[in-house]
């Protein structure tokens, strides 16, 4: 194990002037690094930047649609995902609608990010910038683990991705993301943003429909949750998310992490959580969510 | 920043304002009610563009009340919130339109129903179980719960509420204690 | 934002063998927060003409009670019941009166020909633009799925029957696409005898 741990030590020898030819090298690596920069030496990866005076600007342009809604590049922002740490561990709950405009892109994105064994994230805002950087932070969390013998802490990891993330502050970057794992601490819970900002906390939830989420969260929450009540909680909130919420909506992806790693709870259809309910699963009411469904089999 | 909920239940509908009066960023008047009785069985919750709000909802409250004298009986929820909607629609492509939302809840003697009517600034109507104005529609949509205030950043200290029924209108005192 | 937009909502018209088919989606939204899910979009003009708007809601139902008034004293000038055809024009030039400051609406006219039971759709855009078709019209923020989706389930000369499940896969794959339409929807079918008109089981996200 060590031997493998030292390929990947970062030389201390190593100088900064020395690789003349960055894209060649680039193109070498490629193949056993997967584009995720010079592992071997630590260095993070490069990206090709506008070969513009002020590549922030720049960039901020032709991203950012909060301050210019014709900006030439599209990120997808409609979503709902939440996370709340009770007693019984964490439970992760996303919505799988992907919209570019008014359009309806996809309906089954997997918006929870299976970091490693032990740690979720999860995916709001620009879907490339998280995938990317979360699977970058599980590389990081494996060679982590490799040279000091102990699983990374989550706030360790999550403190990881937003040093990184706020080193490209203002070049477009765009992600609401949530840190989710159980380490020496126990159930370990962090919001992360391309804001630089990282906040620990027991509830949070990101994206369009997170109002929504909070709403039915905030009411039915508490630390003494039991398991199965707690899940339901975690799938009514995206419910209600999914039908207010024009960009949410399609499925429902749970997670729930305990202490021997994260576990995938199941799909759910928002349509048919609003007709018929989850159906038999101990914590579930009997029949739909939808205020319809409710009110006419009384 | 102002919300106002409503929820109709079998025979009442029950109306909540907030009671604030802001100006910039100061709050002027912590006591306000956004609230007015159009008749014994009929509430308007107003909130919007300062000035506008009060001037609208007088102005709805005094021919609500001509229409009333005139032909020695009230209109029904139905009728009146068709009145106001109308009145609000031809405001919004006049000089100076009210930028006023409404919420108006009534109880129908003639049918012993409840109703309840959610209307916006230019003119949408819509009757619903249940229904709110503001940033707090964002999260009490969702479950029109009691946690609302919790997770806005701006909280408010006190809501007036109202109730309409068979009885007629009464006003409710509300724990905020809670 | 776009106006057109800010609340949401589709209708689509198809014409079938002597019988129309009008349908709408039931949303009600404030952009990307819905509302409610039981706005009708499609009115009744007469026995056998139906009108559905798409665009502005203040403007659905400003125009609802316009056309209401229109057509009625059209009935009682004239002593009978507005053909479809010339409810078109009818609705066409109370848009154009609005040339400088239109209503936000697309509206969407299915109807049967008095005595011939001649199928008539059509559809205007903001400012009366009429657009005349024999096979389906459509309006609304669904606009482009809609026409993707009919375009492939249309034929020509449906039997009530089955128009009614053409129009009815049209508006629901349509807007299970669409952001802003969906959350249940109703369907109008009218024949010469009579307008059947049914709700269907929709998706609610």
């Amino acid at each position: 194990m060590n031997a493998i741990a030292s390929r990947f030590r970062a030389s201390p020898y190593h100088e900064q002037g020395v690789e003349q030819d960055q894209n060649a090298q680039d193109s070498v690596l490629w193949g056993s690094q997967g584009g995720f920069g010079n592992l071997r030496a630590g260095a993070p990866p490069e990206f090709v930047v506008p070969n513009v005076p002020s590549p922030t600007a720049f960039l901020q342009l032709h991203t950012d649609d909060h301050a210019d809604p014709n900006c030439r590049i599209k990120i997808a922002h409609g979503t709902t995902t939440l996370a709340f740490r009770f007693r019984g561990g964490i439970i992760v709950a996303v919505d799988s609608r992907a919209t570019a405009g008014s359009y309806i892109a996809s309906g089954t994105v997997k918006k929870v990010i299976e970091i490693n064994k032990f740690l979720l994230g999860t995916m709001a805002g620009g879907a490339a910038d998280c995938q990317y950087w979360e699977t970058y932070l599980g590389i990081q969390c494996r060679l982590h683990e490799l040279r000091n013998r102990e699983r990374i802490s989550v706030a360790a990891a999550s403190k990881y991705l937003s040093n990184l993330v706020y080193s490209y502050k203002g070049m477009g970057l765009s992600m609401g993301t949530m840190i989710c794992g159980w380490d020496k601490t126990g159930p370990a819970l962090f919001y992360v943003d391309s804001d630089g900002t990282r906040l620990k906390g027991d509830v949070f939830s990101v994206g369009s429909g997170s109002t929504f989420a909070y709403g039915v969260l905030d009411q039915g929450y508490h630390w003494e949750l039991s398991d199965e009540d707690a899940q339901e909680l975690g799938r009514r909130s995206i419910y209600a998310a999914g039908h207010r919420d024009a960009f949410s909506g399609n499925t429902i992806n749970l997670y729930h992490v305990r202490e021997t790693g994260w576990e995938f709870i199941g799909n759910y259809d928002v349509t048919k959580m609003h007709y018929d309910g989850p159906g038999n699963i101990p914590g579930a009411p009997v029949g739909g969510y939808g205020y319809d469904a409710r009110v006419s089999t009384v | 920043m102002e919300v106002s909920f409503a929820i109709t239940g079998k025979g009442y509908v029950i109306l909540a304002a907030d009671q604030n009066a802001a100006r910039s960023i100061i709050k002027m008047k912590a006591d306000e009610d956004k609230i007015k009785a159009l008749g014994s069985h009929l509430l308007m919750a107003y909130s919007g563009e300062p000035g506008d709000t009060v001037q609208f909802a007088e102005y709805v409250e005094r021919n609500l009340r001509l229409q009333q004298m005139r032909n020695n009986h009230p209109l029904r929820p139905q009728a009146a919130a068709s009145w106001v909607r109308r009145s609000i629609a031809d405001s919004l492509r006049s000089r100076s339109p009210y930028a006023v939302n409404i919420l108006l809840g009534g109880y129908d003697m003639a049918n012993k129903q409840a109703k309840l009517y959610w209307m916006d600034y230019l003119g949408t109507q819509v009757d619903v179980p249940f229904a709110a104005h503001g940033y707090g529609s964002y999260f009490a949509l969702s479950l029109l719960d009691r946690e609302v205030q919790k997770r806005l950043v701006i909280s408010f200290p006190s809501f007036k509420v109202k109730v309409v029924d068979e009885g007629g209108v009464r006003e409710v005192e509300l724990d905020m204690t809670v | 934002m776009s106006i057109m937009e800010y609340n949401g909502g589709s209708v689509v018209a198809m014409a079938g063998k002597d019988c129309v088919a009008i349908a709408s989606d039931l949303r009600l939204g404030n952009q990307a927060l819905t509302i409610a899910t039981n706005f009708e979009k499609v009115f009744p003009v007469t026995e056998r003409i139906m009108l559905g708007m798409a665009g502005l809601a203040t403007d659905v139902l400003t125009l609802r009670d316009r056309f209401r008034f229109r057509v009625n004293m059209y009935t009682i000038k004239e002593e009978r019941e507005i053909e479809p055809e010339t409810f078109a024009h009818l609705v066409s030039s109370t848009l154009y009166e609005r040339r400088f400051g239109p209503y936000f609406i697309e509206p969407v006219i299915a109807g049967l020909g008095k005595g011939t039971n001649k199928p008539f759709i059509a559809s205007t855009d903001v400012i009366g633009c009429i657009n005349f078709a024999k096979d389906f019209v459509v309006a609304g923020t669904a606009t482009d799925k809609l026409f993707g989706v009919a375009e492939s389930l249309w034929e020509p000369d449906l039997e009530p029957e089955d128009l009614f499940e053409t129009i009815s896969q049209t508006l629901m794959n349509a807007v299970d696409r669409d952001a802003f339409s969906g959350w249940g929807a109703v369907v109008h079918i009218i024949t010469p005898e009579k307008v059947i008109t049914r709700h269907l089981k929709a998706r609610m996200d």
